[in-house]
């Protein structure tokens, strides 16, 4: 879902384990276990697979034991913070085919922007990354959507200037939405350096908050699995 | 930063089209594999899974066939 996202999109990112972000209805939950299965993953952390769990936010952890994936790490989620239903993101995706026909289905790059907004320290530099290329690839041919997205989304102060001299007009009409775009057309590059900061510490605050009754509810699964030993 | 500040390897890679990153990527990783690197996730102290007693810091990565053998200064 993220890692390998990131890597057709040109941030780099090593991604050691597979995450799967699934459509929750028991059709699918079947055709998952039966695959898990094929894997031989076992579970190796808290919660246990629940969808209730899942539909909480929680994610679920697997090894797989199978010969060619064995030792390799899967996280199963069917829920992201501040992002859309599967539905909606499906329905975004970015779809890429070699010459094969194998076809790699992947998060539309601002819904992989949304989904890096968390309180880990790593995930920040590839949204710069992220953004800086997808603007690299794409300036030629600057759609509206698309500026707004980096007006939206950008996260170096030097792309910034140069985002805001290229589209002053739309560059005012979002400061409302992002205060610190106004720093971009003034430019004042320290402060904006400074706001881009206190916007990094703000959302990854809002992830802490989003994060701390699960956490407290993964202590309580903890708990209850070393009962039961 | 902006594209034309990164270094020669990031324009580079950020130069290929997707699937050659993709392919290029499976390449790193095949290595990294052989060499004997572990699929281990990071300790991420930042990170919502984290789990200090899911990390064993006696081994490089966490992994039993790799050791330290020299640790640079900190």
């Amino acid at each position: 879902m993220g890692g390998q996202a990131c890597v057709f999109y040109g941030a780099a990112q090593v991604s050691k384990d597979i995450d799967f972000l699934i459509l929750a209805e028991k059709e699918n939950f079947d055709r998952l276990l039966a695959s898990l299965d094929f894997l031989q993953a076992r579970r190796i952390a808290i919660p246990p697979f629940d969808p209730e769990a899942l539909a909480k936010g929680h994610a679920v952890h697997f090894r797989c034991q199978a010969p060619v994936v064995e030792g390799l790490r899967i996280d199963i989620m069917t829920k992201l913070r501040d992002l859309d239903d599967f539905e909606t993101l499906w329905q975004r995706r970015t779809v890429f085919s070699d010459p094969s026909g194998t076809e790699f289905h992947l998060l539309a790059v601002p819904d992989l922007v949304s989904a890096k907004k968390t309180q880990r320290s790593k995930d920040w530099p590839v949204i710069e990354a992220l953004v800086g290329i997808h603007f690299e690839e794409n300036q030629s041919n600057p759609m509206p959507a698309w500026i707004s997205f980096w007006l939206t989304e950008a996260r170096s102060p030097e792309l910034l200037l140069d985002l805001a001299a290229r589209f002053p007009s739309e560059a005012a009409a979002m400061v409302s939405a992002r205060p610190l775009l106004s720093l971009a057309i003034t430019p004042d590059l320290p402060r904006l350096r400074e706001a881009l900061d206190a916007e990094v510490r703000a959302e990854q605050e809002k992830d802490r908050i989003y994060w701390e009754p699960l956490k407290r509810e993964m202590e309580e699964f903890r708990r209850a699995e070393r009962a039961l030993l | 930063m902006k594209f034309e500040d990164w270094p020669e390897e990031w324009q580079e890679w950020a130069k290929l089209t997707p699937l050659e990153r993709f392919r290029e990527s499976e390449k790193i990783f095949a290595q990294y594999l052989a060499m004997g690197g572990s699929l281990d996730p990071d300790p991420d102290p930042t990170s919502p899974f984290y789990d200090p007693s899911e990390w064993h810091a006696g081994t490089a990565h966490g992994r039993a066939g790799l050791r330290v053998l020299r640790r640079g200064a900190s």
